[in-house]
């Protein structure tokens, strides 16, 4: 059966410390911009923790959630790319070709989520920053669209060598960057249509929920919710 | 009313010799104050060219959008370029449908405005394109690699509703042309006689012409229609089909073609003001013109507010915390200033101005419709940015600002769209005049009153009926 | 350089070199022969040690070949070689476990720095005018040396002093050593955020002069006191970790976790209960909730043993800390206090953590006693689920290999600069410096800038020119970790006894020496005494020699051989002991110290003058500003206000009201010794007579990312200390805040603050 990829992050061990950001910069070649660009909203976090405060001083508290492309079955995404930049791939990720991308800049607006990052200008590390780009992840030029790939060279090498050792993959044995360096282990990669996965076990749990169920994106990252253990209980 | 107005409208008894040197005149005389205002467009047309190339080179990150409103000026000003495009053809189309005489002199103006808009307009997307260069993989065209465009993307609807409708509205526009370019033809020499000779296309004017030239205008008046109203709609559409809050409504078709409509009437009226003005035509584009044109204006201004009424209504009754930010955004916060200025420019100022006969007058509806053109600019800028501004996620909610590259590119085109306008006033007699005066210049009319197929412009050029079909 | 103007630069840069090398032979860019068997496009991992902070996480480098500009015998050229790619945790390594955090990941951006300092340079201008020349490492060295020899003589009056950060393992063992060749040397070993208050009290209350290693995974109920432990204190990855378990491992049982603080830390704002006590008064809520379980006789006083009996009145059930007389100083209600006293009594284990600001206060050494108190009469030392001490590892020169001297270190910068002025007890002549910077990182009222401009000489081994490192006279640059050499012996984090070492990831790119080597090296020359204690060639050798003995003790690598066990240990880049080790039982303590009563914290400046308590708080990103330089942390936003590339002033919505500033406003922050401006940040998570700042930012001099960007809090501090062990009290300034001017940039990388909505995910 073909695989079918998605990730759980269970709120209640996400501590916010924003590994799973510098993780995601340093495998996928993300660029830096620069204060000015920063300034205007153009980082290209593809994954980001967002935060939002509840109550007031001093009963208050903020709740973190990671947010990475959700990787839509129904993909807003998708059908409004001219180009067919943005497509989905045979294993249901929201793919993008980067070299097929003219630049409408249409799929970002469409994207519910807010997670796809365009590149306002080439992209530039100032020598020999460019020694750590990977060289599994092409980097973008100006005028293209990128966003969160869950990986996929990760996937693709691991796909390769489990089939060269003449083998199924095992769960867990991918894991996208974010994942990897997780400390708390908050992030779960695998394949959901293996009932057995982890990643389909925490789908399963009473706490799961996704982002914006209401706009029916049907998302493959499922997130399981923040408990809480107020007062005396 | 309508009689009495419409046989006013009709009142062009002048002699046909009159007419020609009146409306010819342009073409074969050019003034030195015509060529300064040339230059002048020109030069300052060119600096958006120039800021052009400079996005291109640097980046699109020149401009003013960002993360998460993708979409700026730029998509503005398609979709304001695209409403404009509504003044001719429709109206013209309409108006020559139902026999409104009264629209002779008119048409020809709006259709102009309509062609022009179009091709500036179109530029927006691609001047949009963070790779302009490769635009032409918008365009269906079999490529060696096998790929086509996604047809089930609204931006490829863009293109073939576009390209179909500038097809439309330019042989719309050409057709009438040929004759008026054979008058000239017939009367220069030199240079301008080649070209004129070459752009009559051997017009001849036998009645077997004339009939098929009205024949092809009845027929491109009824295709046109569907045409126009469809590109608005599918314009609309480019937000429509996103899951945007305030984006995504079913409202949106007929609201974007009303407000297209609407601004491009506003659009023609000032246009024939200042032809009028610069051309010396008062005595063709009369107030009575201008008196219907205006009425027409009330009823779209009318029919507009009560769109944004109701599309505005629904979304805050239903209250949904996505749709609510960037309605309240709009309503009360950053935009509120923008929103209020729309509605007194489309609705407060025009309204009392369009409903009271005193002030519709020829000043009194150039300053409803100068209104109207910057409030239906700022209605596309509404409808474009607060949403994008305000999405789902409210850690994801950003602000935009246009830079002085949107600006420039913007303040270019705009001044293109005058000199592309400039020009053809002057090459192309802006009224049609054989549609004012009839063939008579080049066939007995006993030949065509002998044809079988009544010619409608024949017989009301020659009878001057006193109702308007 | 504007990125953009940047990529055009290297272009025509790049086109005119081409050109130019077509024609001129002598100026062709030379292509040197690879150093190493590397497949291309094939990865190889290999272990490192993350020197990113003082945790020590082990980690695995992701190691790819490619194209460098290198330098190779002083000679510029391009080489094919393996180049660190990414950083991941080392999946044995007990401290990491296969994780690593923000910082640890941005490692890489230490090595391909674009403001690395690429070889030897001596100073050309005045002192501090940032302008060097280049040098060669011969000449390098002979000018150390030359200013060393009179010192390495025996019965110099006049000596040296070494000024580091924190250092661990071999590399500490041989400083040390290195040291010991100079009469009177004082090695100084400066962290801004110091944990010396803690080891002290930790020894006095259990005998372990470390930190301790708390067991999450298997706590019911943890209380922090200030400690930021999912973020920068302590050994963040692995207590990540540890709270990770405790959330959601245990079927059925979920930890919780009570943070008492005055503004939201990263780590608060995972709590399930966020308490808000007043500055420097933590310690008395500890004591009021040890009087309720006294007094309910939810545990017996006894119990706590030696770490009870250091605070006044344990025995008698602390009779002046009874939640009511306590509720007003701490600005914690009674019934809280209750609450939280019969929750953690009902829910063992339940652990108690204290850290940070409550500690960086004139009475932080009461306030840890207290906590640790707590925690010996909570039952949790020592258990699982509770308190643990890192065993130290199986070697001989292990307690040297571990900086656990606890003395305040930050304090002796104080004694270095003081001895420097006053030329008492004897002058410094020579200063080495090592990656180590008080002049951005030290009060004002140290004078340490002023003292570091007297030493007449001063050589910098590290990588970067900072505000300290500016001042030398020579600089002879260091390895990145990544190509050098690393060892460690972990603190904390573990309950595992843990070597790290593990060879370069990578070949170096520059023209540098690693500082091991550069001593070893600096030690055979001098001669005498110190290359008797040095005997060693290089620093590889050094530790093949001193780790040979752990192929005796029982861990993770089964081999006796010395050479096998060589390749094991740098195959898994460590050594540890099996993960049965014996929970280290509470020592007893130094019963020569009195027991202490709860004095109020003093704050510089008056309440009415400065109304606000100032909190420079440790950056998420920067730390105490170390990774500054780095283009990924100045960008990732700082989670809690989302801000990047500057600096922010934290204020209370309600107190800006007051004073009327917006967010955006440019405001002075004041206190008696220093000022900064920087733009307002309005947060809701911030005590309304607090104002905080992260620490990182204001660089002077630290590269291209980081000079000049934002203000540094540190020069708004008082030179207040902790008086029994000397360590700076960076929470004991008041401040007061003025309206300076209006629109400042802060930026943000997050939209409003406040979700209206009930649930984000549904």
């Amino acid at each position: 059966m073909a695989h079918r990829w998605g990730m759980a992050i269970d709120l209640d061990r996400c501590t916010g410390c924003e590994a799973c950001v510098a993780a995601c910069h340093a495998e996928n070649n993300i660029a830096t911009v620069n204060a000015d660009q920063a300034a205007k909203g153009r980082t290209m976090h593809w994954i980001h923790v967002e935060r939002y405060w509840e109550g007031e001083f001093p009963n208050i508290r903020a709740r973190f959630q990671p947010v990475l492309c959700q990787q839509c079955d129904a993909a807003p995404c998708e059908p409004v790319c001219p180009t067919y930049a943005s497509y989905h791939n045979p294993e249901g990720l929201n793919a993008q070709v980067y070299n097929r991308c003219i630049g409408t800049r249409y799929c970002a607006n469409a994207c519910p989520y807010s997670v796809r990052y365009f590149n306002w200008f080439n992209p530039a590390w100032d020598k020999p920053l460019q020694l750590q780009l990977n060289p599994d992840v092409s980097v973008r030029e100006v005028g293209v669209m990128e966003k969160c790939t869950f990986c996929n060279q990760r996937i693709l090498a691991a796909e390769i060598k489990a089939k060269a050792e003449n083998r199924e993959l095992q769960d867990g044995e991918v894991k996208p960057a974010c994942v990897q360096s997780c400390p708390p282990t908050a992030m779960v990669f695998g394949d959901l249509n293996d009932a057995n996965s982890q990643v389909s076990r925490m789908a399963g749990s009473v706490r799961a929920t996704i982002l914006l169920e209401e706009v029916g994106t049907l998302p493959k990252v499922i997130y399981l919710e923040r408990e809480s253990s107020h007062g005396n209980e | 009313m309508a009689m009495n107005d419409a046989a006013q409208a009709n009142v062009i008894d002048f002699a046909p010799e009159k007419i020609r040197k009146d409306l010819l005149l342009p073409v074969f005389h050019t003034s030195r104050r015509y060529y300064a205002l040339v230059i002048a467009l020109v030069a300052l047309g060119l600096p958006g060219m120039a800021v052009y190339l400079y996005q291109i080179t640097e980046g699109m990150g020149v401009a003013g959008i960002t993360r998460p409103v993708f979409w700026g000026f730029y998509i503005t000003n398609f979709v304001f370029w695209i409403g404009i495009s509504h003044a001719g053809t429709l109206i013209s189309a309409i108006l020559r449908l139902v026999n409104a005489t009264w629209r002779r002199p008119v048409t020809r103006c709006a259709e102009a405005i309509t062609v022009f808009a179009l091709a500036i307009g179109a530029q927006y997307p691609i001047i949009h394109l963070g790779r302009a260069w490769l635009f032409f993989w918008l365009i269906p065209y079999p490529s060696e690699r096998g790929i086509w465009p996604n047809f089930r993307s609204p931006l490829v609807w863009d293109f073939f509703a576009i390209s179909t409708y500038l097809t439309g509205s330019l042989t719309f526009l050409l057709l009438p042309i040929i004759p008026d370019w054979a008058m000239v033809r017939d009367r220069a020499t030199g240079l301008r006689q080649r070209i004129y000779t070459v752009l009559a296309l051997g017009w001849r004017g036998t009645p077997r012409e004339w009939h098929r030239l009205e024949v092809a205008m009845r027929i491109m008046a009824v295709i046109i229609l569907p045409v126009a109203v469809s590109v608005h709609t599918i314009v609309s559409w480019d937000f429509a089909m996103a899951p945007v809050p305030m984006w995504h409504s079913t409202v949106f078709g007929p609201y974007f073609v009303a407000g297209a409509i609407f601004s491009g009437i506003a659009a023609l009226i000032i246009v024939m003001a200042l032809v009028r003005k610069a051309l010396h035509l008062e005595e063709y584009l009369k107030p009575v013109h201008f008196d219907n044109l205006g009425k027409l204006l009330l009823v779209m201004s009318l029919l507009w507010i009560y769109f944004i009424f109701a599309e505005r209504l629904t979304v805050w009754y239903g209250n949904q915390p996505a749709e609510m930010a960037a309605f309240w955004s709009i309503q009360r916060g950053r935009f509120a200033v923008l929103f209020w200025t729309m509605i007194s420019c489309n609705f407060l100022i025009p309204f009392p101005i369009l409903a009271i006969k005193k002030l519709r007058t020829i000043a009194g509806t150039v300053i409803a419709s100068s209104t109207i053109v910057v409030g239906m600019w700022l209605e596309r800028f509404l409808i474009v940015v607060p949403p994008l501004e305000h999405k789902y996620l409210p850690y994801d909610w950003g602000s935009y600002s246009p830079t002085w590259v949107e600006i420039t590119i913007t303040f270019g085109t705009f001044m293109g769209m005058i000199l592309l306008y400039v020009l053809f006033a002057k090459f192309v007699p802006i009224i049609s005049i054989w549609e004012l005066k009839g063939p008579q210049h080049s066939q007995p009319i006993a030949e065509a009153a002998a044809n079988a197929t009544v010619n409608p412009a024949i017989r009301l050029d020659n009878t001057l009926p006193s109702t308007n079909g | 350089m504007e990125r953009r103007t940047f990529l055009n630069f290297t272009i025509l840069s790049g086109a005119a070199l081409a050109l130019e090398g077509c024609g001129n032979p002598g100026t062709q860019l030379v292509r040197f022969i690879p150093e190493e068997d590397l497949v291309p496009g094939v990865a190889v991992l290999k272990p490192s040690v993350c020197a990113m902070c003082s945790a020590g996480c082990g980690i695995q480098v992701r190691v790819m070949e490619g194209e460098a500009e290198v330098v190779r015998n002083g000679q510029f050229g391009i080489v094919k070689m393996g180049l660190a790619k990414k950083l991941a945790g080392n999946p044995e390594h007990p401290v990491s476990r296969g994780k690593l955090c923000a910082r640890g990941e941005a490692g890489l951006q230490v090595a391909y720095n674009p403001d690395r300092i690429q070889h030897p340079l001596k100073r050309s201008g005045q002192r501090g005018s940032g302008k060097f020349t280049q040098v060669s490492w011969d000449e390098a060295i002979e000018e150390l040396l030359t200013h060393l020899r009179p010192l390495a003589s025996a019965h110099e009056s006049k000596s040296i002093a070494f000024l580091t950060r924190p250092q661990r393992g071999q590399r500490a063992v041989l400083i040390e050593r290195f040291l010991s060749g100079f009469d009177g040397a004082a090695w100084v070993r400066f962290e801004f955020f110091d944990d010396g208050v803690l080891r002290k009290a930790n020894q006095l209350s259990f005998g372990y002069e470390q930190l301790p290693t708390v067991d999450l995974g298997h706590s019911g109920y943890v209380t922090s006191f200030g400690a930021d432990f999912l973020g920068t204190w302590n050994s963040p990855v692995a207590q990540s970790a540890g709270y990770g378990k405790m959330r959601q491992n245990r079927s059925g049982v979920r930890g919780k976790f009570v943070q008492v603080e005055s503004r939201v830390s990263q780590t608060g704002a995972n709590a399930d209960e966020w308490v808000a006590a007043h500055p420097g008064t933590e310690g008395l809520l500890a004591l009021g909730i040890a009087h309720v379980i006294l007094k309910e006789k939810l545990a017996h006083a006894e119990t706590a043993g030696a770490a009870g009996a250091l605070i006044e009145g344990w025995r008698e059930g602390l009779p002046a800390s009874s939640p009511e007389a306590i509720a007003w100083k701490t600005g914690v209600p009674p019934e809280t206090i209750t609450r939280l006293a019969r929750e953690m009594a009902a829910r063992s284990p339940a652990v108690a953590i204290v850290g940070g600001a409550p500690l960086a206060q004139t009475n932080g050494l009461f306030t840890a006693l207290a906590v640790n108190a707590l925690n010996a009469l909570l039952g949790s030392v020592g258990k699982p689920g509770g308190l643990e001490f890192t065993p130290e590892a199986p070697l001989p020169a292990a307690k040297a290999g571990r900086d656990n001297s606890g003395e305040g270190k930050s304090g002796s910068v104080r004694a270095l600069a003081q001895q420097i002025l006053s030329g008492q007890p004897r002058p410094v002549e020579a200063l080495l410096l090592h990656e180590a910077n008080p002049v951005f990182a030290t009060p004002l009222g140290w004078r340490v800038k002023e003292a570091l401009e007297k030493v007449p000489f001063i050589a910098s081994f590290g990588s970067f020119l900072d505000e300290t490192s500016r001042l030398a006279d020579l600089i002879l640059p260091d390895h990145s970790f990544l190509e050098s050499w690393v060892d460690d012996v972990p603190e904390s984090g573990t309950t595992q006894s843990v070597v790290s070492v593990a060879p370069p990831a990578m070949r170096p790119l520059y023209d540098t020496r690693s500082l091991p080597d550069v001593l070893l090296d600096l030690g055979h020359r001098l001669g005498g005494h110190i290359s008797e204690v040095l005997p060693w060639k290089s620093y590889e050798e050094m530790l093949q020699a001193t780790l040979a003995p752990l192929a005796h003790h029982d861990g993770s690598i089964k081999t006796k051989d010395g050479g096998e066990f060589w390749n094991k240990i740098q195959e898994q880049g460590g050594w540890w002991s099996a993960e049965a080790t014996a929970a280290p039982k509470a020592k007893a303590a130094a019963s020569h110290f009195n027991a202490m009563k709860y004095q109020e914290a003093e704050f510089a400046g008056s309440a009415g003058e400065y109304p606000f308590y100032f909190l420079p708080y440790a950056s998420q990103l920067f730390y105490d500003g170390r990774h500054a330089n780095l283009p990924w942390m100045q960008e990732i936003p700082e989670v809690l206000s989302t801000g990047m590339w500057g600096t922010w002033v934290e204020i209370n919505p309600r107190a800006a009201a007051t004073l009327q500033i917006e967010q955006g406003d440019l405001v002075e922050v004041a206190s008696p010794h220093g000022k900064v401006r920087a733009p307002v940040l309005l947060s809701p998570g911030i005590a309304p007579d607090l104002i905080a700042i992260p620490v990182g930012q204001g660089h002077e001099e630290y590269g291209r990312y980081a000079s000049g960007r934002g203000a540094n809090p540190i020069k708004v501090l008082a030179p207040q200390v902790e008086p029994t062990t000397g360590a700076l009290a960076w929470a004991g300034t008041r401040v007061s805040i003025t309206k300076v001017g209006k629109g400042e940039l802060i930026l943000l990388s997050g939209g409003p603050t406040q979700w209206s909505q009930e649930k984000i995910a549904r």
